[in-house]
C-alpha cells in the first residue's frame, strides 16, 4: 500500500457498503424487467441526471445572478433567466429525446470467440426526430458509443460490438442508451436486458495445424467410372451453393433451351474421398485447444469444397458440405460439453 | 513551440459546404466569441485585443489546415504572460477591468486547448460571463440585442456539440437552440418579474457611474462641454398639464465662491437650510426618471418645498444649503421617484449681512474695466436710489441693447490665469454662451453691491413630450443667476433671457453639427429623421420603464394590484414560490397522464373483449373485430347474429379504405345494448 493509500482507510468500509447497496440495487432492478428483444421506452425506464457539466452551468448561474444582484443590472437577470429557462427546457427535451422509442434487436449472427459480435438495434420513432443517441453494452468504456440519430416517425439502425471471450452461448449483455442533446446539461439514459445470446464458436487455432489425410471410400473406382450418359466423369447435379467456377458452362447453354439443368464438376478429392475430422486425432492437449483445432479444421475443410464429418465424444456429424454443415460442425463444437 | 505557420501559396479556401465537420464547428465558436469580444474592445488594453486576435486566428489556421494543438506548457507560460502584463496595466489582479482582461484573455487561450466537440464548456460559461461584463457599461436596447445573438450563438455551438452523427447545418442547430430559448422564455418573465430586487450585498460599485453631467464647479466653456451631449439627462411626468417651457428650472448646484477663474459651490458653513420658505402657487406632483451621474445632488425642479423631501427608494435625500437636495450618496442607478415642486415662492427674505457675505466676494486684482463699468452704473442718477431688482433691470437691459450674441463657440476667454475673462467677455468681444453671462451678470451685480451667485442645472425640456414624459437632455444644461433683495429674499434672473429669449421660451437648443448620417439624413428629409429619433426614443422609454428601471417598487406595486395591502420581499418570495410550485404540480399531472395515456382504440379493443369474455367467448389481444365476430357466431349461434355483425362492422369502417379512427358513439351504445341484452338472456338459461 502506497502512503497515500492510509489516508483514505477511514472510507474503505464506507465503500464496501456502497458496493453492498449498489448490487442490491442491481439484483432488484434486474428481476424488475424480465429480458425482451424488444424495448419501449417510457418514463419509467428512463433516467435523468445532470452532468457535470450541467452542475458548471448552475454554477455559472449562481455567479450571474450574484452579479446582477450586486451591480443591480436588470439585464443581467433577464441573461441569467433565459438561461435558466432554456436549462429547464432542455431537461424535459433530453427526456423526450428518449421517450417514445422503441429499441429492438437483431437476431445476433453467431462469431468466433475473440472477435467482436455486431449487434443491429432498429431504433424507431413514432413521432419527432431524434438526435445524439448513443448506445453502448453497459460494461464497455464511455468512449465505445455509436452515436445515431433517428429520423422522424422513421427508423436508425445502430450497431454495438461485444466481443464474447469464449465459446458458448452469451447472453446479450446490459445495453445503455444514452443521450445528451440538447445542450449537455443532463443526462437520460436506459439500461435494457435483450432476451437473446450470441452463439460464440471456439477460435480457430492460428496458424491451423495441417488437415488430416482424408480416407478413401470402399467403392473408390467404381464410383467416378459411372457416367451419366455421355457426360465425361466427375459431374453431377447442381447443388445450390456450388461455386460457380464449378458449374459446367457448356452444357448448361447447350441445354438452355430444352429445359435443361445445371451441372458441375464433382471434385475428384471430394467423389472418393471422405475426411474425418476426430477428436481423438487433434492432438493432445486442453479440450478448448483440441476444440479450437477442430475448428479451424472445420474452416479448412469447407474451403476446399471437401466432404467432411465430425467426430466429438458424445456427437458424430455425418458427412456433409456446404454453408449449414459448416455451421452445425461449428456449433456443435461451440456448444459441447466434457 | 509550435510556432505560426502561415498558409502556403495555393492553399485556397474550400468554401463553407466543403469544411469537415469538427473545422465548420470550430470556426463557428471561434466567430461566436469575437462577436462576444468585440463590445469590450474599446475598454481592454490593446496587448488583450491585440492578444486575443492573434489567438483566434491562429486557432482559425490549425482547425482549416488540421495541424496538431500547441502544447500544454506553451499555453501556461502564455497565460503567465498575460497575468503579468494585467498586474503591470492595471496595478492588480483583482477589479473590474482586470477581471474582464482576465477572463477574455483565458476564453481565448482555452480555444487553443479544446477539439470541436468535447470539453468546450469551460469556454460557454466564460463567454456568458462576459456578456454580463458588458452590461455594467451600458444596459440599453442595442446591448441586449447583442446579448441575444450572443446567447443564440452559444447555444447553437452547445447543440452542434451534441449532434454527434453527420453534418447538421448550422441552421438547423441554431433553429433548435433558439427553439429551446424560447420556450424557456416564460419562466425568464416569470422570474423577472417576481424576483425580489434586493440592494447591493456588498460594497457600492461605483464603476457604473455616469461620466458625463453637471460637475460641482464651473469654468467657462464646461457647461458647453455638457450642452454638446444629446443624451438624456432625466425625464418627467407631470400630474396634470406640465408647467410652460420658462418655468422649467432644474436646480443643480449652486456656485457661490468664484476664484476669477472657476465658480464653486460655497462649504455650508452657517446654513441658511432653516430659512422662512414661502410658498406662493400650488404644489405640482411630478415623477422623474434621473440617469445616474457624478454628483450627490438631485437636479430637482425648482423647487420642492421644505417638508416634502422627494421619496427615492433606498437613497436618503437631504435638504442642503441655498435649495440644494442631496442624496447620501452618488447616484449610481438610474433613479425614479415622485417629488414636488412650487413654482412660486418666498426665500430667505430675512437674512444678515454676515450670512450673505459670500455671495458679495469677489476676488481683487481680477476683471478691473468690469468693476470700474459697474461703478459708473451705479453712480448713474436714475440708479441712485435703486433697490437690487432695479438695477437687476438695468444690468439686463444693457445685455439686450449692448450688442451682446449668444453662441455655443465663442473661443477662449481670459489667459492662463483667467485674467480679464470677464472683461474680455463684458466689454471687448461680448459673444457667449450662458454660463458668460451668468458668471458676469453675477460679478456685476457683486460689484453693484447685491449679492448674488450662480446656479447651474437644467432648463427647459423637448418641446414634444414622449410618450408622455418631458425629456431633459444634456443638451439642456444651463447657468443662470440668483440675486438677493432685503424683504423679498433670493430672486431669479437669467441673462440668456435678455440674449436670446427663444432659447428660454421656445427651448430650442443651440444644436451641435450633426454628424455625417444625421446630416445626410436631415438633408434628405428633415421630417424623417425627427420621426425616427422619435420613434426610437420611445423604444428606448418604454425599454427604461420596462425592464431596466423595473426595481422593487414595481413589483410592490404589482402586488399591490393583485390585491396584497402592504407587501414586503416575503410577499414576493410566497408569490414566486408559490407559481413555480404549480407550475411543477401541473408538469407533474402531465407526466403522469402522459403515462397513463392509453390509445383510445386499444382502449376500446380491451373493453370488447371484456364483455365478450363475460358472454363466453374466447378473446385475445392479437384478434381482429372480424376474428371475434366469428367466435360470437360459433359461440352464440343465431343469437349473436347482431352482436356479430356489429363487429363485422366496426371492422370493415376501422380497416376498410377511407375508414375512421374510432366508431361513432351510436355504435358503442348499441353493442352495449345487444351485450348486455345476450348476458341478461345467458342468466336466464
Amino acid at each position: 500500500m502506497r502512503a497515500l493509500d492510509v489516508l483514505t482507510l477511514p472510507l474503505h468500509p464506507l465503500r464496501w457498503l456502497a458496493a453492498r447497496a449498489r448490487r442490491r440495487f442491481r439484483a432488484w432492478w434486474m428481476a424488475r424487467t424480465p429480458p425482451s428483444d424488444t424495448h419501449q421506452l417510457r418514463q419509467s425506464n428512463i433516467y435523468i441526471l445532470p452532468t457535470r457539466a450541467g452542475l458548471m452551468f448552475g454554477t455559472t448561474l449562481l455567479v450571474l445572478l450574484l452579479a446582477s444582484i450586486n451591480y443591480q443590472l436588470n439585464l443581467g437577470f433577464v441573461l441569467t433567466f433565459l438561461l435558466a429557462g432554456s436549462g429547464v427546457v432542455s431537461m424535459h427535451v433530453t427526456h423526450a429525446t428518449l421517450r417514445g422509442l422503441t429499441l429492438r434487436l437483431r437476431a445476433p449472427a453467431p462469431v468466433h470467440a475473440g472477435e467482436a459480435a455486431l449487434l443491429e438495434i432498429v431504433l424507431t420513432s413514432p413521432g419527432t426526430a431524434r438526435y445524439g443517441i448513443g448506445l453502448r453494452a453497459e460494461t464497455a468504456t464511455p468512449a465505445a458509443f455509436s452515436w445515431i440519430d433517428v429520423p422522424a416517425r422513421g427508423q436508425a439502425v445502430a450497431r454495438v460490438s461485444f466481443v464474447p471471450a469464449r465459446r458458448g452461448l452469451h447472453a446479450v449483455p446490459t445495453l445503455l442508451a444514452e443521450t445528451r442533446f440538447p445542450l449537455g446539461l443532463f443526462r437520460a439514459w436506459t439500461l435494457w436486458r435483450p432476451a437473446s445470446s450470441v452463439l460464440a464458436w471456439p477460435a480457430p487455432e492460428r496458424p491451423p495445424a495441417p488437415l488430416p489425410a482424408a480416407l478413401g471410400t470402399a467403392r473408390g473406382e467404381a464410383t467416378t467410372r459411372r457416367a451419366e450418359g455421355s457426360e465425361t466423369e466427375g459431374v453431377r447435379a447442381y447443388r445450390r451453393g456450388d461455386p460457380l467456377k464449378l458449374v459446367v458452362w457448356k452444357k448448361a447453354a447447350k441445354h438452355a433451351g430444352v429445359g435443361g439443368e445445371l451441372v458441375s464438376r464433382d471434385t475428384s478429392a471430394a467423389l472418393h474421398r471422405q475426411l474425418w475430422l476426430d477428436w481423438q486425432a487433434s492432438g493432445s492437449g486442453v479440450d478448448e485447444g483440441r476444440l479450437s483445432r477442430l475448428a479451424a479444421w472445420v474452416l479448412a475443410a469447407d474451403a476446399g469444397h471437401v466432404r467432411y464429418g465430425l467426430r466429438l465424444p458424445g456427437r458424430e456429424l455425418p458427412l456433409g458440405q456446404g454453408e449449414s454443415h459448416r455451421r452445425a460442425c461449428l456449433e456443435a463444437l461451440a456448444l459441447w460439453r466434457a | 513551440m509550435a510556432g505560426l505557420t502561415l498558409p502556403v501559396g495555393g492553399w485556397r479556401w474550400p468554401g463553407w459546404r466543403h469544411l469537415p465537420r469538427d473545422t465548420r464547428d470550430t470556426l463557428f465558436l471561434l466567430g461566436v466569441i469575437a462577436w462576444i469580444v468585440l463590445p469590450h474592445v474599446p475598454r481592454l488594453p490593446w496587448w488583450c485585443t491585440l492578444l486575443t486576435a492573434l489567438v483566434l486566428l491562429w486557432r482559425g489556421q490549425i482547425a482549416l489546415s488540421g495541424a496538431p494543438l500547441p502544447r500544454r506548457w506553451v499555453l501556461v507560460v502564455v497565460l503567465l504572460a498575460v497575468a503579468a502584463l494585467t498586474l503591470f496595466t492595471y496595478r492588480t489582479l483583482l477589479g473590474k477591468e482586470a477581471g474582464v482582461t482576465l477572463v477574455v484573455s483565458m476564453m481565448a487561450l482555452k480555444t487553443l486547448e479544446l477539439r470541436a466537440r468535447r470539453d468546450a464548456f469551460v469556454v460557454f460559461f466564460l463567454g456568458f460571463f462576459i456578456v454580463l461584463t458588458q452590461f455594467l457599461g451600458s444596459q440599453s436596447l442595442p446591448v441586449a440585442a447583442a446579448m441575444v445573438v450572443s446567447v443564440w450563438g452559444l447555444l447553437t455551438a452547445l447543440v452542434l456539440a451534441h449532434m454527434p452523427v453527420g453534418q447538421p447545418s448550422l441552421r438547423q442547430a441554431a433553429g433548435l437552440a433558439a427553439r429551446t430559448a424560447l420556450l424557456g422564455a416564460p419562466l425568464m418573465a416569470l422570474l423577472f418579474v417576481l424576483f425580489p430586487r434586493i440592494g447591493p450585498l456588498w460594497g457600492v460599485p461605483q464603476d457604473a457611474a455616469a461620466t458625463t453631467g453637471l460637475s460641482g464647479s464651473m469654468t467657462l466653456g464646461s457647461v458647453a462641454e455638457v450642452a454638446l451631449d444629446d443624451g438624456v439627462a432625466l425625464r418627467l411626468r407631470f400630474e396634470g398639464l406640465p408647467p410652460a417651457q420658462r418655468d422649467l428650472y432644474f436646480r443643480g448646484p449652486v456656485l457661490t465662491e468664484f476664484d476669477g477663474r472657476q465658480w464653486k459651490r460655497r462649504e455650508p458653513a452657517g446654513s441658511d437650510a432653516r430659512e422662512a420658505f414661502e410658498a406662493l402657487s400650488a404644489p405640482l406632483r411630478y415623477e422623474m426618471t434621473l440617469e445616474p451621474q457624478r454628483l450627490t445632488v438631485l437636479p430637482l425642479l425648482e423647487t420642492p418645498p421644505p417638508d416634502a423631501a422627494p421619496r427615492v427608494d433606498g437613497l436618503r435625500v437631504l435638504r442642503g444649503a441655498a435649495l440644494e437636495w442631496h442624496a447620501a450618496r452618488p447616484v449610481t442607478e438610474r433613479l425614479r421617484f415622485e417629488a414636488e415642486a412650487v413654482l412660486r415662492y418666498r426665500y430667505g427674505a430675512r437674512l444678515s449681512r454676515a450670512q450673505l457675505h459670500d455671495a458679495l466676494a469677489l476676488p481683487s486684482g481680477f476683471n478691473p474695466r468690469t468693476l470700474a463699468w459697474a461703478e459708473a452704473l451705479r453712480h448713474e442718477p436714475r440708479l441712485a436710489e435703486a433697490d437690487a431688482r432695479t438695477l437687476a433691470a438695468a444690468v439686463l437691459e444693457h445685455i439686450a441693447r449692448g450688442g451682446y450674441t449668444y453662441t455655443l463657440e465663442p473661443g477662449t476667454y481670459g489667459d492662463a490665469t483667467g485674467h480679464d475673462a470677464i472683461d474680455e467677455f463684458w466689454l471687448d468681444r461680448k459673444r457667449g454662451f450662458c454660463e458668460h453671462f451668468a458668471s458676469a451678470f453675477v460679478v456685476v451685480m457683486r460689484a453693484l453691491g447685491v449679492p448674488a451667485r450662480v446656479v447651474t442645472g437644467y432648463q427647459g425640456a423637448d418641446p414634444r413630450p414622449s410618450d408622455g414624459y418631458l425629456i431633459v437632455r444634456n443638451s439642456y444644461a444651463h447657468a443662470w443667476a440668483e440675486y438677493w433683495q432685503p424683504g423679498v429674499g433670493w430672486l431669479r434672473a437669467d441673462p440668456t433671457a435678455a440674449v436670446a429669449p427663444d432659447r428660454i421660451g421656445l427651448t430650442r437648443s443651440l444644436q451641435p453639427r450633426p454628424g455625417l448620417v444625421a446630416g445626410a439624413l436631415g438633408t434628405v428629409s428633415p421630417t424623417l429623421l425627427a420621426a425616427l429619433r422619435e420613434a426610437w426614443e420611445a423604444a428606448d422609454n418604454r425599454w427604461n420603464q420596462w425592464v431596466l428601471n423595473y426595481s422593487s417598487g414595481r413589483q410592490f406595486e404589482l402586488l399591490k394590484s393583485l390585491g396584497a395591502s402592504s407587501p414586503s420581499w416575503e410577499d414576493l418570495a410566497y408569490v414566486l414560490l408559490g407559481v413555480l410550485c404549480a407550475a411543477s404540480l401541473a408538469g407533474a399531472a402531465w407526466a403522469w397522464w402522459d403515462q397513463r395515456h392509453q390509445d383510445p382504440w386499444t382502449r376500446l379493443a380491451a373493453r370488447i373483449r371484456r364483455r365478450l369474455q363475460r358472454l363466453g367467448v374466447e378473446a385475445a389481444p392479437h384478434h381482429a373485430p372480424r376474428t371475434l365476430a366469428q367466435a360470437v357466431r360459433e359461440r352464440l349461434g343465431e343469437r349473436g347474429a347482431a352482436l356479430a355483425a356489429l363487429l363485422e362492422a366496426l371492422d370493415a369502417a376501422r380497416y376498410a379504405a377511407g375508414g375512421r379512427r374510432m366508431p361513432p358513439a351510436a355504435w358503442r351504445r348499441e353493442f352495449a345494448a345487444q351485450a348486455r341484452a345476450l348476458a341478461r338472456d345467458g342468466a336466464l338459461r
